[in-house]
């Protein structure tokens, strides 16, 4: 194994992109529910919305905050030949998701604890 | 370097597997007593010549130029004989080295390159010239020269290839030193077939395969960039055939004097 | 090299309409979800486009990004021509499903 920041990076985006394509099959399968009338759809989006999986939404948020600062990271080294930077570059995604997540973390349990 | 670390000992941990006796490697520990500007490879000598005769690693020109030496140094890819051993030295006195990973290991620090070479050859990577070569020189502007970042430089050590997290994954990918080979015939101007060299990277086993980890620039002991390389094929081959019509319209010109 | 660039287009249009989805469907009133609210928004031809692109391109990123995790291991690396077509016709069959749910929401 050669660990170093760039390999910590692809790993994290290898797992957080497995979880969300898992996720959008699981979110796709919930909004379906649709198909089968209102009361189906209501009852199913009810059960996905209790406090647990609010906490769940606050994980999901930060594969997706992790997973898109990397791609706008990779595109701009590919766009702007950036390779000379890569070690600013990816700390500078890892404290920007942790601050995304963090402020939508709280947002989240904001909202749920407002009964939203 | 103060005088306590000249005489200082330093516990050298080294991976050992001999296939004939061993299953799995092993580490074995040796005491070995610094001296100044002792290198790495140095401090392997000490040990087979000294301590342990059964010690086996590759070396051979000691400058930093054969690309023999090649192998995993305190989690690093490096050259041995060009890496100071007071420089690797850990909190606990230790330097830990061991065979180029992802690689399987024939003995010790000696590892099978097979795949490293055949990926190699894969590229083409010997200069396709013009028939019609010039009585005295090919010229090439500062700019065509600065253009090839060194590429030239590449000593076919290994340490990119066999710290590539792709390339411990799948064998199959061309990896970082075709690709930076690539690279430098494509952007050569006396090369002839540009097009069918960004053919080749760009199959599914090429370029589109580097994940852009940056592990091959962090190991490469001559400061040479792949992943900057492969960005640029990626780039070119794009638009190989206009590429491929620009270096004809340029090799019109390659004997006749650079314009300044 | 074609799943390369499929997957750096299909992530641009992403960051578009992710950043849409997340604000209007998460931190935006309402909060609680339900059939009411999502027709109230689909009921405009807008919005109805904006989730079918955003389907498409989601599926299209999942899918090309499963091959390239998949096909990195050298075992299936040797089968990624049928891991090809798999994936397009798991694209192919998710798209109409979730455009009937897109649909549904006009009843």
């Amino acid at each position: 194994m050669y660990t170093s920041t760039g390999f910590i990076s692809w790993l994290l985006r290898r797992i957080s992109g497995v979880a969300l394509v898992l996720y959008l099959f699981t979110h796709l399968w919930v909004i379906g529910a649709a198909n089968s009338g209102t009361q189906v759809f209501n009852a199913r989006l009810d059960a996905v919305q209790t406090p647990i999986f609010k906490l769940f939404e606050i994980a999901l948020l930060a594969a997706v905050v992790y997973h898109a600062l990397d791609g706008i990271r990779l595109l701009l080294i590919h766009y702007f030949d950036l390779t000379e930077y890569r070690k600013t570059l990816f700390w500078a995604v890892f404290i920007a998701s942790a601050i995304l997540t963090l402020a939508g973390g709280i947002a989240i349990l904001a909202i749920m604890l407002n009964g939203g | 370097m103060s005088n306590n670390d000249i005489q200082r000992t330093v516990t050298v941990r080294i991976q050992r597997f001999n296939p004939d006796v061993d299953k799995k490697p092993h580490m074995q520990d040796y005491q070995v007593k610094m001296w100044p500007g002792m290198t790495i490879l140095d401090a392997l000598h000490e040990i087979k010549t000294h301590q342990d005769g059964s010690v086996t690693y590759r070396r051979s020109c000691r400058h930093g130029i054969c690309g023999s030496c090649a192998m995993h140094i305190n989690g690093r890819n490096t050259l041995a004989c060009k890496t100071p051993i007071i420089n690797e030295v850990q909190k606990n006195d230790t330097v830990t080295i061991g065979p180029l990973p992802y690689l399987p290991v024939i003995k010790d620090m000696v590892v099978d390159r097979t795949s490293f070479w055949e990926q190699y050859l894969r590229v083409k990577p010997w200069l396709l010239p013009p028939n019609d070569i010039p009585e005295k020189e090919f010229r090439m502007s500062q700019e065509e020269v600065d253009a090839l970042h060194d590429a030239e430089a590449c000593i076919m050590c290994g340490a990119c290839y066999s710290s590539c997290a792709v390339i411990g994954l799948n064998k199959k990918y061309l990896g970082p030193h075709a690709l930076l080979k690539a690279f430098l015939r494509v952007l050569d101007p006396r090369d002839t077939a540009p097009a069918e060299r960004l053919e080749i990277v760009s199959q599914a086993d090429g370029v589109a395969r580097c994940h852009t980890i940056f592990n091959c620039i962090d190991a490469c002991p001559k400061g040479l960039n792949p992943t900057q390389a492969i960005e640029t094929l990626r780039k070119l081959a794009q638009k190989r055939q206009k590429y491929e019509e620009a270096r004809r319209e340029r090799q019109k010109h390659l004997n006749e004097p650079i314009p300044s | 090299m074609l799943t390369f660039k499929i997957q750096r287009w299909s992530a641009i249009a992403l960051l578009f309409f992710l950043t849409v989805h997340m604000i209007f469907m998460h931190y935006v009133p309402p909060f609680h979800i339900t059939f009411d609210v999502v027709q109230a928004r689909l009921s405009t031809p807008t919005w109805k486009i904006i989730d079918i692109l955003f389907l498409f391109s989601v599926l299209v990123h999942a899918m090309a990004g499963s091959y390239q995790v998949i096909t990195d291991f050298e075992s299936a690396f040797n089968y990624r021509k049928a891991l090809a077509w798999a994936s397009i016709i798991i694209v192919i069959l998710a798209f109409i499903y979730g455009a009937k749910t897109i649909w549904a929401f006009q009843l």
